[in-house]
């Protein structure tokens, strides 16, 4: 039965045919545009009709097919839209009329405004699926329902014909498929990306619905699908980045008719990463539950730092917190407000509140229960907050040096030189202001400029005095240099060729020179990696003997072999028994004990006396044990990796079970055994720290063994080195002979000191304990005047190195610290750089 | 590489900040810098003292 226009024009049907005609012309003021966009957004207010069927419970599997023919098809398993008689309806057309006409033909007509049908919906403020077959150049629905098929068919939005029972169906649902008009449409082809990634929004915001898509042109197809809903949107946001805390927050609530969903975790990134959504619609301009939510989030999160003393210096804002957040907030709101240009704005006030107190007490708890994650979420709103300080300062240094004088004036305390020849040019960097004065009268003025430096004393923690640059020696040296800083740097604009760092030959020297280092390498990383940064070596000793000139000697290890050199002369050793070394012979004796110093010392340091230690040397290898081991009551000594691990064989059959084997490298002083000890000893009654064995090395012994091999060549046995008791001997158990003079020692450990006593003799030697020591002339002729000086060129290795004992050296963490003391316990020199 | 800041590993040549990761840590890291945020202990480890004792011979 066909409808005939002509007869069945009424009242009803006029006004229906200019809400066609309203359609049609204006069809931006009900999809947006006609761009691709507005395209794609008839798929959606299809879908839009499924999904409420499944959140009303009625449905659970949403199918969207993109046909060859630059159709849609729409398929849910939900009820299936009333194919009946609508008496309203009927009444008003003076017609037959079905609810499913009424679906695709009549302007806001629709379960969503019948009260109660669904609590919220989504789609485009009910304009729905009527809009979609307006704007269709055909389209055709399929309802089934009741065990049948029932068919209508529509072009330009106008039915072909009365709905038709075409057959019979267990199936439930609708089945909608529509043909965009090209006469409206700027284009009519979908994009399966784009379809895909709304689609998959879809099934994170309605969880458990699955959303199929397939694309008929190339039968692409992909599944959706979740039960965690916007919690695994939220993992789904952050998976290609790094996360600050393990589980994603999430909150659910309803208040007043409102239903929201919250979850929320912050990743390693730097911006923010917020979805909203109103009744699924993705709000994009915001609105009152973003800004609840953002309101609830600073309060928070502000009032648990304050709370947990985590604020020092300088608190975050909001918008601190809000770096790295990823974050999906999901409400339903019975009828809901949009403003804004786009219409994606919430303007409904009541939100605002009940999204603040839903989630602000929800995500004070959770940060109650859980410390750890509050710390990290504190901690990076910290860093984002001290980013945005330290950008500040940048800038404001950057303005600074532009304002003065044009391109920054030179600061105060540099003593320039008069050379414009930047490649000739030498910026010396001294330490201590009491060494400026020497420097500057010692320099070339033509081409040497001196900047004094001064370490500033700080209470950096608790106990701990800690040296920094101050900020005006930091000012200072930018200045100076002229290269600029930052993004504004420039290193073609420094103005000198070298920059010559000049310190003390001291720890409190090194640790400065150290700083300096980190901070060219950090911040004038170019400087360094084009080779103008240098550190200048200035003698440690001054050695004259009797009226000749002075020789400067420039490390500990060079003035201490010179001096045993020169004591060693004629020297004799004569042992008791008639034993006698001199020569050749006395030499290597004397150089042999004179490498072991330094190992004996370490030893003892560690709470080992040698005497004691002899005890437990092999008989037959002569060899003194290297590692220490500890298991529950036990102590054991071995000599050699393969004894330990026998001896953790074997306790392991006694036990019967496997062991925790853990290998540490002694501490210097004896706290670490007496920890070893005391770890084993309190946790005995822990069934697991009786599996526990620690296994101590000390490095030390190994160049002592090799060293005792030696001696041991030579005729001397490790007992000669350690003390004896002598009450009642007239002689001296060793004595030294050098010409007239004769000397007794009591044991072998004292012979090289005896010997650079000898070679001392004559001599005056004065050691500088700082650059402050040294007048003008003595630092021209060592350090500043380039026919004598000795510069090293800081390599870009060398500036890497001094960042990882600065990171090491800086830090208030004692392990890492301890570590690399240990790891370089052997080679005491490594701690200078 | 790793960054000295934030000590995530990058690959220098992706990087316009050398030695950081990122103009945002080597920013903060100038901040630290004039903030006088950067410090060295002042006791020495306990070896330097010995270094310093002199004369040798009485060692």
């Amino acid at each position: 039965m066909a409808i005939e226009p002509n007869k069945t024009y009424s009242e009803g049907d006029l006004e229906h045919l200019s809400d066609l005609e309203h359609v049609r012309e204006r069809p931006s003021m009900y999809i947006g545009d006609t761009t691709v966009r507005g395209l794609h957004h008839l798929v959606y207010e299809v879908v839009d009709n499924s999904i409420d069927e499944a959140m009303a419970g009625f449905a659970s599997d949403v199918t969207v097919i993109i046909n060859p023919d630059d159709s849609i098809t729409v398929e849910d398993n939900g009820r299936g839209i009333p194919v009946e008689r609508h008496t309203q309806l009927s009444e008003q057309m003076d017609r037959e009329v079905s609810t499913l006409e009424g679906v695709m033909t009549v302007l806001k007509f629709g379960g969503k405004f019948t009260k109660g049908a669904y609590q919220t919906s989504g789609g485009l403020h009910g304009v729905g699926v009527t809009v979609v077959n307006f704007l269709s150049e055909w389209a055709e629905v399929e309802v089934f329902r009741d065990g049948a098929v029932h068919h209508q068919e529509y072009e330009r939005g106008v039915p072909k014909g009365p709905i038709r029972r075409v057959g019979k169906s267990d199936k439930q649902g609708t089945k909608t498929t529509f043909k965009a008009d090209p006469q409206i449409f700027q284009v009519t082809k979908y994009s399966y990306s784009t379809l895909v990634k709304r689609l998959q929004e879809l099934a994170f915001l309605n969880r458990g619905v699955r959303i199929t898509i397939t694309d008929g042109r190339n039968n692409e197809s992909e599944t959706f699908q979740y039960e965690d809903g916007i919690r695994e949107f939220v993992v789904h946001l952050n998976r290609a980045s790094e996360q600050v805390h393990p589980e994603v927050l999430y909150v659910s609530g309803e208040q007043d008719g409102v239903e929201l969903e919250v979850a929320l975790q912050y990743s390693g990134e730097y911006t923010e990463n917020v979805h909203t959504y109103v009744n699924n619609i993705n709000t994009h301009e915001g609105g009152t539950h973003l800004s609840g939510f953002r309101a609830a989030l600073t309060r928070t999160l502000n009032n648990y730092g304050k709370k947990e003393n985590l604020f020092k210096d300088l608190a975050p804002t909001g918008e601190d917190f809000r770096e790295g957040l990823t974050a999906v907030i999901s409400c339903r709101v019975p009828h809901p407000q949009f403003e804004g240009q786009t219409k994606t704005k919430l303007g409904n006030g009541e939100v605002e509140g009940i999204v603040n107190t839903l989630f602000g007490e929800y995500l004070q708890k959770h940060l109650e229960e859980n410390p750890k994650t509050a710390k990290a979420i504190l901690r990076k709103g910290l860093v984002a907050a001290e980013a945005r300080e330290s950008a500040r300062k940048a800038r404001q240094l950057i303005r600074e040096r532009k304002g003065a004088l044009g391109g920054g004036s030179l600061p105060g305390k540099l003593r320039d030189c008069s050379s414009k020849e930047v490649d000739k040019c030498e910026l010396y960097l001294v330490e201590g202001d009491s060494a400026g004065g020497p420097a500057e009268g010692g320099r070339r003025r033509e081409f040497q400029a001196i900047l004094p430096l001064r370490g500033k004393i700080i209470n950096a923690y608790k106990s701990r005095e800690d040296k920094v640059l101050a900020n005006e020696e930091i000012r200072s040296m930018i200045a100076a240099i002229g290269a600029g800083i930052g993004a504004e740097q420039d290193v073609g604009k420094r103005r000198y060729g070298r920059v010559v760092i000049m310190t003390d030959a001291d720890v409190d020297g090194s640790h400065i020179r150290t700083l300096l280092l980190t901070f060219f390498y950090r911040q004038m990383y170019d400087l360094v990696a084009r080779g103008h940064v240098y550190v200048a070596q200035p003698p440690l000793f001054r050695v004259r003997r009797g009226k000749s000139p002075a020789r400067y000697v420039q490390t500990e290890e060079e003035m201490r072999s010179e001096l045993l050199s020169l004591g060693l002369g004629e020297s004799v050793l004569e042992a008791e028994g008639g034993v006698s070394v001199e020569g050749e012979a006395m030499a290597k004796l004397v150089h042999t004990l004179a490498a072991m110093e330094d190992s004996l010392l370490q030893l003892e340091r560690r709470g080992v006396s040698l005497k004691i230690h002899a005890e437990r040397q092999d008989p037959t290898s002569g060899k003194l044990p290297v590692y220490h081991v500890f298991f529950g009551m036990e102590e054991n000594w071995f000599i050699s990796r393969q004894e330990v691990d026998e001896y953790i064989r074997q306790t392991e059959e006694r036990v019967g079970d496997e062991l925790v084997v853990e290998f540490g490298v002694a501490a210097i002083g004896p706290q670490d055994i007496e920890d070893a000890r005391n770890g084993e000893a309190s946790g005995a009654a822990d069934a697991a720290a009786k599996k526990r064995l620690r296994v101590i090395e000390l490095h030390e012994v190994r160049t002592i063994n090799t060293l005792i091999g030696d001696l041991s060549q030579m005729g001397f046995e490790i007992d000669s080195l350690i003390p004896q008791e002598r009450t009642g001997e007239e002689t001296s158990r060793y004595v030294i002979r050098r010409g007239e003079n004769e000397s007794g020692i009591d044991d072998l450990r004292g012979l090289p000191a005896a010997i650079r006593a000898a070679g001392e003799r004559g001599l005056q030697i004065i050691r500088f304990k700082g650059l402050g020591e040294m007048n003008a002339e003595e630092l021209r002729d060592t350090t500043l005047d380039p026919a004598a000086r000795t510069l090293l060129r800081v390599t870009m290795d060398d500036a890497a190195a001094a960042d990882e004992l600065f990171r090491i050296l800086m830090g208030d963490q004692v392990e890492p610290r301890r570590e690399f003391i240990q790891k370089h316990a052997l080679d005491v020199k490594n701690l200078d750089v | 590489m790793r960054c000295p800041l934030c000590e995530k590993e990058f690959d220098p040549a992706e990087s316009k900040a050398m030695p950081f990761c990122s103009d945002r840590c080597k920013t903060i890291d100038l901040g630290r810098w004039l903030d006088e945020g950067y410090s060295m202990p002042q006791d020495a480890d306990p070896d330097s003292d010995a270094a310093n004792d002199w004369p040798f011979s009485l060692s």
